[in-house]
């Protein structure tokens, strides 16, 4: 079947197709020459890739046999203990039969797993290791408990640097026939923020109205599609509209179903950056430290990031004064 | 001649009571259980608004099953000694002629305890020692006073009704007292009455005095009961008040529960409270309230209750220092309704997510969040791609319906798979 959508269809295959983190992709290419690796923790925002170094990783060890030795589980649909102790388990201990050395197992946004699923995926690591290595993917090494951190090779993934991203769109736009304008490039470029997915989609998405992508096309999907949006939340708080970003918070909570803890992540990367009084930021960050605490104790999420909010409007209220 | 048309019309077996097929259930399950020698639960407490059914289940029941029913309720004066020979009756098996006992305690809840001192340890006596069934109704089941009792109690709800469990029951009656009004009338007296059975049937007997026939413009230029009134009113205490105490009240005068009282709250606070510092303070007042509420859900101490309703009225109310008194209107708290309307459409995005998730290698939320939009758009701009992508994610037609957003769009999409497929 024709591969429809473009992150997809031009998704690199082998390592050698990846252009940007060319350190991590030196490191990986080792593994696949001697046929070894460890344990291993791709840490970094999205799309940068870490699913796509997995993927290429294990063709590249394993070539034609892949699908014999290897798995990946979104650790976000099915985190629980249980399929750690079932599917994870019966996967990881029995050995190929294909003459491979190991198998390998892709554990997906590893950060939304819960502390007990992480204590039992550690024990099966360690029992297993001689049949099957694992890769973590997450967006927050921090979430990662520390004992499996210390077992696996942690590598850093950076959001890719803009003229990475210019190429891999000159490159897909060339391949679809399609007309990408200079000003179009550009603002997908400053769109996306390093992330390769949502530059790829917002490409997709503005050539998709049949037409050159310029600018204007790409604002307009990006005003459409605007995914979870922390930061829009933030400016409206900080603006002091509380009510409206009540609602964005709410429509975040509800409709992209983010988790509570999802969104403090955010936020606390995001005060630092904030125009607020440097020693605000500090007390802004105690605030957030104590909303995580009571949500994680079973508090309505949305009642504590909203008064988290509220918080937020009047430190920026009282800058605004002085 | 005069008998009240509550009375003459009062249920007597438990096929003629109307509404809360559930719990009745629940009840008699209860009951068989406990003639079946489990006695885990020696007592039954039914609990819900005024008029619902919850006494005349346990008196239908009790004529049904064969027991002979002792009643306390609140007009009783239901001091210890009083309670001590109910306790006697209780402890000693079978009635006069060897029928079976059973024993209702109504309106626990109306306990005063300044009064009946010790009422409420009598009652728990009475049920640690009880050899015949006990039954306790009451209004609000987390009423702190009867806290020690809760545990000793099998739970059963009792809702509200809703005008289609009453209208055939109502028919029956105006038939039976040969007085014609049409379903319109009828459901407006039910709703004004907020499925309150006792209330309706009061109503529709004033309304009906020398009357044959009762019409919408009869009982329509009456206004509702106060019922909703009284979540304003308490809102305005809670936002107003000048001490702790008063706003403190706010929880009694409301007549909605506190769970959507704290709602109300929640909705209202950023439109009443609106200087900064007043609402940040506010707002944290909730939060805690949140959290007393979370620990009482966690860990089922519900001695923690009365510090939530400080947090969320008092605390609300103490936290106004600089906004200016100012008349805005209260507003329905938009979350529930939201929450109502999203709850569809999260479950057709969580699969629709799901397809693109086995194809690009992400879990279902991240596919709902990263790709979703961007399918959505194409699909709302491209019917070809759109045609092209349904097919490579499986999209069913509904699904199709879902991201094409009209239904123009969608048959649009869905011949071009057609076309596309021959």
């Amino acid at each position: 079947m024709e591969v429809t959508t473009w992150t997809e269809k031009y998704r690199p295959k082998t390592l050698d197709e990846i252009r940007n983190q060319i350190e991590i992709v030196g490191r990986l290419k080792k593994f696949a020459e001697t046929m070894t690796m460890p344990h291993c923790l791709f840490a970094g925002p999205p799309g940068t890739g870490k699913t796509t170094a997995s993927l290429c990783l294990a063709h590249d060890i394993f070539g034609e046999k892949y699908a014999d030795a290897f798995m990946e589980l979104n650790a976000s649909d099915s985190r629980g203990i249980d399929i750690i102790r079932t599917t994870v388990k019966e996967f990881a201990r029995i050995a190929t039969i294909s003459g491979l050395p190991f198998k390998i197992l892709v554990l997906d946004e590893a950060d939304n797993m819960t502390g007990d699923a992480q204590h039992a995926l550690r024990r099966t690591m360690e029992r297993f290791t001689g049949t099957c290595r694992f890769i973590l993917c997450c967006n927050y090494s921090g979430r990662i408990i520390e004992p499996i951190q210390s077992r696996c090779a942690v590598f850093r993934f950076t959001p890719l640097k803009e003229d990475d991203v210019v190429g891999y769109l000159k490159e897909i736009a060339q391949k679809e026939r399609v007309q990408l304008l200079q000003d179009g490039l550009k603002g997908i470029v400053k769109i996306s923020e390093g992330d390769l997915r949502k530059a790829v989609n917002t490409l997709q998405a503005a050539a998709s109205l049949g037409k050159a992508v310029d600018e204007k096309s790409v604002f307009l999907v990006a005003g459409q599609a605007k995914p979870e949006d922390v930061k829009e939340m933030l400016d409206l708080a900080l603006g002091g509209d509380f009510v409206e970003a009540r609602n964005k918070l709410r429509m975040m909570l509800v409709e992209y179903g983010l988790s509570g803890v999802e969104i403090i992540k955010q936020v606390h990367s995001e005060i630092f950056n904030m125009k607020v009084p440097e020693k605000k930021k500090v007390s802004l960050a105690d605030v957030i430290g104590e909303v995580d605490y009571r949500i994680s104790q079973g508090a309505d999420e949305e009642v504590q990031l909203s008064a988290m909010l509220a918080r937020l409007a009047l430190v920026a209220g009282e800058f605004g004064k002085k | 001649m005069t008998v009240p048309w509550v009375t003459k019309h009062r249920p007597k077996h438990l096929k003629e009571i109307i509404g809360n097929e559930e719990a009745r259930q629940s009840f008699l399950k209860w009951l068989e259980s406990w003639e079946k020698t489990d006695k885990s639960k020696k007592a039954a407490l039914l609990y819900g608004p005024a008029g619902t059914g919850k006494t005349v289940t346990v008196e239908a029941a009790a004529s049904d099953v064969g027991y002979d029913l002792i009643e306390v309720n609140a007009s009783d004066e239901r001091t210890e000694g009083a309670l001590q020979k109910v306790a006697g009756l209780a402890a000693t098996q079978g009635g006069l002629f060897g029928r079976k006992r059973m024993i209702l305690l109504d309106e626990i809840d109306g306990i005063n305890l300044n009064q009946d001192r010790g009422a409420v340890a009598a009652v728990g006596d009475i049920i640690e020692k009880t050899s015949c069934p006990i039954v306790l109704t009451a209004n609000d089941p987390w009423d702190p006073k009867i806290r020690p009792l809760r545990n000793a109690c099998a739970l059963i709800e009792f809702k509200r009704l809703s005008g289609k469990d009453c209208l055939p029951y109502l028919k029956k009656i105006a038939t039976e007292e040969k007085l014609e009004v049409d379903e319109k009338t009828l459901k407006f007296i039910v709703e004004r009455n907020d499925g309150d059975m006792r209330s309706v049937m009061n109503d529709l007997e004033t309304f009906s005095k020398g009357r044959k026939k009762l019409s919408y413009d009869d009982v329509s230029s009456l206004a509702y009961r106060d019922r909703k009134e009284n979540v304003f009113g308490a809102l305005g205490m809670i936002f107003n008040a000048k001490n702790a105490l008063y706003a403190r009240k706010a929880v009694d005068v409301a007549d909605v529960d506190y769970e959507m009282l704290f709602e109300w709250v929640y909705e209202n606070l950023p439109h009443q409270l609106r200087d900064p510092e007043d609402l940040a303070s506010g707002m944290e007042a909730l939060a805690k309230a949140d959290i007393y509420l979370s620990r009482i859900r966690r860990t089922q101490e519900w001695s923690l209750l009365p510090f939530a309703f400080d947090m969320m009225t008092a605390g609300i109310a103490m936290s106004r220092e600089r906004t200016k008194p100012a008349w805005i209107p209260m507003k329905f708290p938009q979350r529930i309704s939201y929450l109502a309307r999203m709850r569809k459409e999260r479950n057709m995005m969580k699969t629709i997510g799901a397809k693109i998730g086995r194809r690009c290698h992400m879990s279902t939320r991240a596919s709902v969040r990263q790709e979703l939009p961007y399918i959505r758009f194409i699909f709302q701009k491209s019917p070809t791609v759109a045609a092209t992508m349904a097919t490579y994610f499986g999209f069913n037609e509904e699904a199709i319906g879902y991201l094409a957003g009209t239904e123009k769009r969608a048959s649009k999409i869905i011949s071009l798979i057609g076309t596309a497929a021959e």
